[in-house]
């Protein structure tokens, strides 16, 4: 098995669908600003400039600038490395923390499996947001809350998936045979278990990077989250939006920024549900 | 009967413990503020009298585990606290909000089932026809966009762009149709989202419905195509919906905490974020705690209604959704 | 019984299906006869063609299906020529069908009752809802079911299996059909049942007076039941006549292995088996469809697949070399 062919393939079947080739593309534009997101800003993006307020779109400032005169464009690319950021973040604790919390479910006793169970549907289904408000409301915003509270909401999506498939692969014939000779729990995990789970969890991952930047940029909107003057999408969209009288340009290009960079990153995960997935080949 | 009633009271109870399990995390959130907690709460403009007013009022000076078991008494009789700022009682100002929030969920709610449910019907029984690819599209814009997002959009262009609806607000008391106008672009901003989501959801579970034996001897008895669908198909195919829709009522809160921000509406979420902005704890401890309850009950109410649906349902309760 | 025409008559009949490795041959030209009042008895291995021979004649296939020729003559029109709503007409009217699967069949939503009288009152739409009602109640009476009004009030997954067949059953005799199909309707079910719903079937004979095509792996069950046998083969018939006398000296070698392995099976509890492998349903039809399997290949076997012919009176099979390897008066 060559991970990288592997991975090749993958790319190949997700971008040979109109939608995954647009997730595709989107997705490539948005980590690779992220990730070099001083070399790609042409602007300070905290720089003030009060007397090019608004200016619309200029060559100086290719997207114009905001209430305080900072370049939007360079503004938009650093928040995409927050969102990058936030998203990788919760969502690899999230996984970990989930797997690890399916695998143990899986493996305890029934009554206490059906206890994890239920604490997944409850906080999994839990009106978060709202509670994430009170969290915020009493330890003040910052983005590790962000972090932690979007971690903990998708730790169900994670440990139920991870408890499912530990279910199915245990009871393979090779992981029987493994435990006839004699190998232990923790190996059988390790080595057997783990890799066969990390398709389903790869995918769900990139599944929930969308609903990670709705969330982030939600509480940041209503400065709840990210600390100005640190530019996140969802401050953006804010400083826009308070300014809508003087400018509609601002909070067209952040929302619209917001929107595509969600429809871009589930189209991707869709599509690459659907490739790694064959069983939902034709379904869509 | 007793294996209904057994389910009956499982989930009772489960909605008992949700219930306690939030208002634990609230009181805890609340003792473990760091610092003082009056300065906390308070912020630090707070004067000395007042603060101590507040310790006084909400019995910080007591120990945790003597105002735990008040907490949960005055909670329990209906008692949210007094805020701090104006001296009403929290349950008053919850109350004259509620009915806002109330208003725009469930409008949406019923928006996106009015849309969604039909949408995905026909798509599934029209499948690759135009509107069947139409909506596979649109049906992920509608899901990935945030509804904050669409909010502001939908304001931008009907609102400014081409002044059809008023914006801001609720709309005068008394005056109805002011108050729908300002209804409309709220709840559709709220209900886009899920009327993709329930129209693809009734889209595959449809198809997959359409694929049991059942359907196959209802064909052979020669029932009419409307009937196999719309009898026979489709309360099958609800069931998942009808799970999703229980276990989506929390995001569509938190949805909704969004837009009534983004259209200046009152509602909870609106008493949510002035109190979070103004400090003020008992409101905001007393708000969430009417969300997490509104959230319960639907729960329940969902789940009740589920088991009317299916005479499968054992006291192990709704299978998994599929996904979200 | 005055017409001496058969209720059916299939000509032709062949159907492919599309499969990921190319077109399948799951009916190969069927030419069969169902008579008036009588039970066909439709044996085979499973992947024989028995079960979508049923679904053709009620033209209710699945969507992979990429050829369907010949002609169905039901009382004279040709089911395979009628558009899809003229089909619809004749379905849970002339035509009603018994499925393997009681635990599936009936939707688990609705009560037997809702099923027993949506089926009724699309059949004899004069009927109201409570006429409908005593019918099916009636009906469930006929079938052995105590307490019927009880029954009607249950839902699916309140039944045993058993007793979801005989509901199965009694819809299907409640719409009074010309030709009732039952497909292995008793396969899914324990021995006990099977033979309690065997008996159930003798006993509706008496009432019934259409015909009834019995579909089964079963050879001592059609041989219990039926008045004809039908024998398929890799999606070909390869004989068919009354079954006393088919079961007394079969004309197809086909039909004497299975024989054997029913005996065998019967009398030291081993199982016979024939050996070899079913057809490639994938293959074109080359030489006889037996061939592979057959004790008595010749060549000439190998040169074309023999068509039905006339072996006595009212029998046919599709074997060359039948006159020779299998003579008439050889009694088992």
């Amino acid at each position: 098995m060559n991970a990288l062919a592997v991975t090749a393939g993958t790319i190949r079947r997700i971008g040979s669908h109109l939608g995954g080739a647009i997730g595709l593309v989107i997705v490539a534009v948005v980590v690779l600003s992220a990730v070099f997101a001083p070399l790609v800003a042409t602007h300070d993006p905290d720089a003030l400039d009060v007397l090019n307020r608004f200016t619309g779109p200029t060559a100086q400032h290719w997207l114009g600038t905001d209430h305080l005169g900072r370049d939007l464009y360079s503004r938009l690319v650093h928040g995409a490395s927050v969102a990058m950021a936030v998203a990788l973040t919760a969502i690899s604790t999230a996984l970990i923390a989930g797997t690890l919390l399916g695998i143990l479910a899986a493996s305890l006793p029934a009554r206490s499996e059906r206890l994890i169970l239920i604490l997944f549907d409850v906080v999994s289904s839990f009106p978060s947001l709202v509670l994430a408000l009170a969290a915020v409301a009493v330890f003040g915003p910052s983005t590790l809350l962000v972090v932690i509270i979007v971690a903990v909401t998708l730790i169900p999506h994670f440990g139920r998936v991870a408890r499912a498939q530990v279910l199915t692969v245990r009871n393979a014939p090779y992981i029987e045979a493994e435990r006839l000779l004699g190998a232990s729990s923790w190996r059988i995990v390790f080595s057997h278990i783990l890799p066969n789970i990390a398709g389903p969890l790869v995918v769900l991952a990139s599944i929930d990077i969308p609903v990670v930047i709705t969330i982030e940029a939600g509480l940041s909107f209503i400065g709840l989250g990210v600390r100005p003057p640190l530019a996140s999408w969802g401050t953006l969209i804010y400083d826009g939006y308070a300014y809508l009288s003087d400018s509609k340009l601002p909070v067209v290009i952040a929302s619209s920024a917001l929107a595509l960079a969600t429809l871009g990153f589930t189209l991707f995960g869709e599509a690459l549900r659907d490739a790694v997935d064959p069983r939902l080949d034709g379904e869509r | 009967m007793s294996d209904t009633a057994r389910y009956l009271v499982s989930r009772f109870v489960t909605t008992l413990l949700i219930v306690l399990g939030a208002m634990l995390l609230l009181f805890t959130l609340s003792a473990i503020v760091p610092g003082d907690p009056a300065t906390a709460l308070l912020g630090p403009q707070a004067t000395a009298e007042y603060a101590k007013r507040f310790i006084a009022e909400m019995g910080l000076d007591q120990p945790w585990y003597r105002r735990l078991p008040t907490f949960l008494g005055h909670v329990l009789t209906g008692n949210l606290g007094t805020d701090v700022l104006s001296g009403r009682p929290v349950a008053g100002i919850v109350g004259a909000v509620l009915p806002y929030t109330f208003i725009l969920t469930f409008a949406s709610i019923g928006l996106a089932v009015v849309i969604g449910v039909p949408l995905g019907c026909y798509a599934a029984t029209h499948r690759g026809s135009a509107l069947d690819h139409a909506l596979a599209f649109i049906s992920v814009a509608f899901i990935a966009i945030p509804s904050f997002v669409i909010a502001i959009f939908l304001l931008l262009i009907f609102s400014i762009w081409l002044d059809w609806l008023p914006v801001l607000g609720a709309g005068q008391p008394g005056d109805w149709l002011d108050q729908a106008k300002r209804l409309i672009l709220p709840t559709t901003a709220l209900s886009v989202g899920w009327i993709g989501f329930i129209a693809r959801l009734m889209r595959s579970s449809m198809l997959e419905v359409m694929g049991e034996n059942y359907i196959r001897t209802a064909r052979a008895y020669g029932l009419s195509d409307r009937m196999v669908t719309y009898k026979y198909a489709l309360k099958n195919a609800c069931i998942p919906t009808i799970a999703v829709l229980g276990m989506g009522i929390g995001r569509l809160l938190g949805g909704a905490v969004l837009v009534e921000i983004v259209f200046a509406r009152p509602g909870l979420g609106r008493l949510i974020f002035d109190a979070i902005a103004t400090r003020n704890f008992p409101v905001l401890q007393g708000a969430v705690l009417v969300v997490v309850l509104i959230f319960v009950v639907t729960n329940l109410l969902v789940d009740l209604s589920y088991s009317a649906i299916d005479p499968r349902i054992r006291r192990d309760g709704a299978p998994q959704a599929a996904g979200q | 019984m005055t017409d001496a025409s058969p209720l059916v008559s299939i000509r032709k009949l062949t159907l492919d299906a599309t499969t990921e490795r190319g077109p399948a041959h799951i009916l190969r030209g069927l030419d069969l006869e169902i008579g008036r009042g009588r039970i066909l008895g439709v044996v085979g291995e499973s992947g024989s063609g028995k079960s979508t021979l049923a679904s053709a004649l009620l033209r209710l296939l699945p969507s992979n299906v990429s050829r369907l020729d010949g002609e169905i003559r039901f009382d004279g029109t040709d089911l395979l020529a009628l558009t899809d709503s003229a089909m619809q007409a004749w379905r849970g009217v002339r035509i009603a069908m018994i499925f393997q699967d009681p635990m599936t069949a009936l939707n688990p939503l609705f009560t037997v009752g809702t099923h027993m009288v949506d089926v009724l009152r699309r059949r004899f739409p004069e009927l109201s809802r409570r006429e409908a009602l005593a019918r099916s109640e009636a009906m469930l009476v006929k079938v052995g079911i105590a307490d019927p009004r009880l029954r009607l009030k249950a839902y699916p997954h309140q039944l045993s299996g058993g007793m979801r067949q005989r509901v199965m059953i009694a819809m299907a005799l409640s719409v009074e059909p010309d030709l009732l199909l039952a497909d292995e309707p008793t396969t899914a079910l324990d021995a006990t049942v099977e033979a309690q719903i065997v008996a159930l079937f003798d006993r509706l004979r008496q009432d019934f007076s259409g015909s009834i095509v019995f579909i089964s792996h079963h050879l001592g069950l059609v041989a219990e039941l039926c008045d004809d046998l039908c024998v398929m083969y890799g999606g070909a018939i390869v004989e068919t006549g009354p079954v006393a006398e088919v079961l007394r000296a079969p004309r197809h070698p086909y039909t004497r292995a299975l024989l054997d392995c029913e005996i065998e099976d019967g009398d030291e509890g081993r199982l016979a088996t024939i050996p070899g492998e079913v057809p490639n349903p994938l293959s074109e039809l080359t030489q006889c469809i037996f061939a592979s399997r057959c004790a008595h290949t010749a060549d000439i076997c190998l040169e074309r697949h023999p068509p039905l012919a006339v072996m006595g009176q009212g029998r046919q099979a599709a074997c060359i070399r039948s006159a020779e390897v299998l003579p008439s008066e050889v009694l088992p």
